[in-house]
């Protein structure tokens, strides 16, 4: 199965759009406009189709900002401890969202596909 | 003081048409869409043909989320925007008053419940907001900028007349100065004719389809589901004429009360009903005598016809005002009833002219002046009536301000 295939058919219909000009770069909230009730959405479809178990809170990083807090307290590097979190991300990919965080939500299309992909082969 | 209110804007979906043009030459030329559902070869509806709310609204991620019925409504409210002249960002003050009614496909939204389970891949994490009344109400705030007072209500058949009078009364009293009001409802799914059949209340029967809606006639046997919805913009006379809108017609009484007596029949007496419609007319400053035309609840069951029209007698006496039954046309739109009757009826009176009651051949009451023959009537002051399961009862006086 084509997970990115796959994947642009899910957003494609959950979020009524148009075109499907979507790639690993698209930003799932900045860009496709998802809100947490498209996410919601989003988890369950991905759970049916890709027949894994989706945790929100890892697969839409939605504690992303809470992990680099608790390194902060914790005197930890903040790279590691919070890849630790996400297993499926590469501590580049960490780095770049620590870089931008400020500027919007982060949540990219390929960190969606590396959580499916991680947990298929689990699987 | 109390403040007069206008209607300065409208849109409808109806199996007629979605425009006045189309409406006004569908009662000319007795173009009507009844037909047997696939799924039922005894029964008769009305569909509104065609229908997309991706029409209206463009892409909307929410449409998942609302029912047909709601559907309807979100469809009627996104195209009131476009005939208000107002934008998203004019509307942050206006209210919102929708008659809604039960999601009743059941069959279409569940088919596969096993031993209280339901094993569907398909199934929307938040599946409830297709069963919940509120959701076209904020689907259409979302589409519509609309942030003010606001209601929903699920009335029954008398829902969203009952809308629109209380978005009347608020501005009346001063509590908005701009409001939405209508309704959208649907209930020809299997689910939704499962419920009226088993109740009996529907037609059944071989009969060619135009024929099975037929109020007030004497061989009337039941209602034919229809479905659709409508919207109105409704704003005080002053600022209306201010900003130099359009007025289609005024609302100038409402009324509406409860039977307290069975939970499906109406009264036998009709007292209450009667009062609805007296309380609309006093609330007016009219007397029975001044209204020209009935646009009539006529559901085209023998209960409700019969009872109907003995209220009308009653209170009109022997020179009835003229009375019209949009049923005989649409079905029986439930909740959106009031709302589809009323943007009708606009339609009739700014064209001059009243569309026939289809199949009143033997008239149920022989001293109520029906409308049997499609004509050309100017008419200025007319009392829309709805009464619905659960004795609810509901009444709207409309005046032309031309």
């Amino acid at each position: 199965m084509n997970i990115l295939e796959e994947l642009k058919k899910i957003l494609t219909e959950l979020l009524d759009l148009d075109n499907g000009d979507i790639t690993p770069e698209t930003y799932l909230i900045q860009e496709l406009g998802a809100e947490s009730i498209d996410l919601l959405e989003l988890a369950v479809a991905i759970n049916s189709c890709f027949k894994i178990k989706v945790k929100d809170e890892e697969i839409f990083l939605t504690r992303f900002r809470l992990h680099l807090t608790e390194a902060e307290q914790r005197k930890e590097d903040a790279v590691p401890y919070v890849a630790t979190k996400y297993p499926f991300l590469t501590a580049q990919r960490v780095e770049e969202i620590i870089k931008n965080i400020g500027k919007g939500p982060q949540l990219k299309v390929k960190d969606v596909m590396g959580y499916i992909a991680f947990h298929s082969k689990e699987a | 003081m109390k403040k007069r209110v206008v209607i300065t804007a409208t849109s409808v979906l109806s199996s007629l048409g979605h425009n006045p043009r189309e409406i006004i030459k569908s009662f000319k030329e007795g173009r009507v869409s009844f037909e047997r559902p696939p799924f039922d070869s005894e029964v008769v509806t009305a569909p509104v043909k065609n229908f997309s709310l991706r029409d209206y609204t463009g892409p909307f991620k929410d449409g998942r989320y609302l029912n047909r019925g709601a559907q309807f409504a979100a469809a009627a409210a996104t195209e009131l925007i476009r005939n208000s002249g107002y934008r998203k960002e004019d509307l942050p003050d206006a209210g919102l008053f929708t008659g809604t009614g039960p999601n009743l496909d059941i069959g279409g939204e569940f088919p596969e419940i096993r031993g209280g389970n339901v094993d569907r891949e398909d199934l929307r994490a938040l599946w409830i907001l297709r069963f919940l009344p509120n959701t076209a109400a904020s689907a259409i705030a979302k589409l519509s900028g609309i942030h003010g007072e606001n209601l929903t209500i699920s009335t029954a058949c008398s829902a969203s007349l009952q809308a629109i009078g209380e978005a009347y009364r608020r501005i009346k009293d001063g509590y908005l100065k701009r409001a939405f009001a209508g309704g959208g409802d649907s209930r020809l799914s299997p689910g939704g004719i499962l419920a009226y059949k088993k109740a009996n209340a529907l037609y059944v029967g071989n009969n060619s389809p135009d024929g099975a809606s037929r109020p007030f006639d004497n061989s009337r046997s039941g209602f034919v589901p229809g479905e659709g919805g409508a919207f109105f913009l409704l704003e005080e006379l002053e600022a209306a004429e201010k900003r130099g809108a359009e007025i289609l017609g005024e609302i100038c009484g409402y009324g509406c009360t409860l039977d307290a007596y069975n939970l499906t029949a109406p009264e036998k007496g009709v007292e209450r009903g009667r009062i609805a419609v007296m309380s609309a007319l006093n609330e007016a400053g009219v007397s029975p005598s001044k209204i020209e035309v009935i646009s009539a609840h006529g559901t085209s069951t023998i209960l409700n016809d019969e009872r109907e029209a003995h209220l009308i007698a009653d209170l009109y006496g022997k020179n009835s005002p003229r009375v019209i039954a949009f049923k005989s046309w649409i079905g029986h739109a439930s909740a959106a009833c009031g709302a589809l009757e009323l943007a009708l009826l606009l339609i009739c009176m700014r064209e001059e002219y009243l569309p026939e009651i289809r199949n009143l051949d033997e008239p149920c009451h022989g001293e109520i002046n029906f409308v049997r023959q499609g004509k050309n009537v100017s008419f200025r002051t007319a009392v829309i009536q709805n009464f619905g399961f659960g004795g609810q009862n509901s009444a709207l006086i409309i005046r032309c301000t031309r």
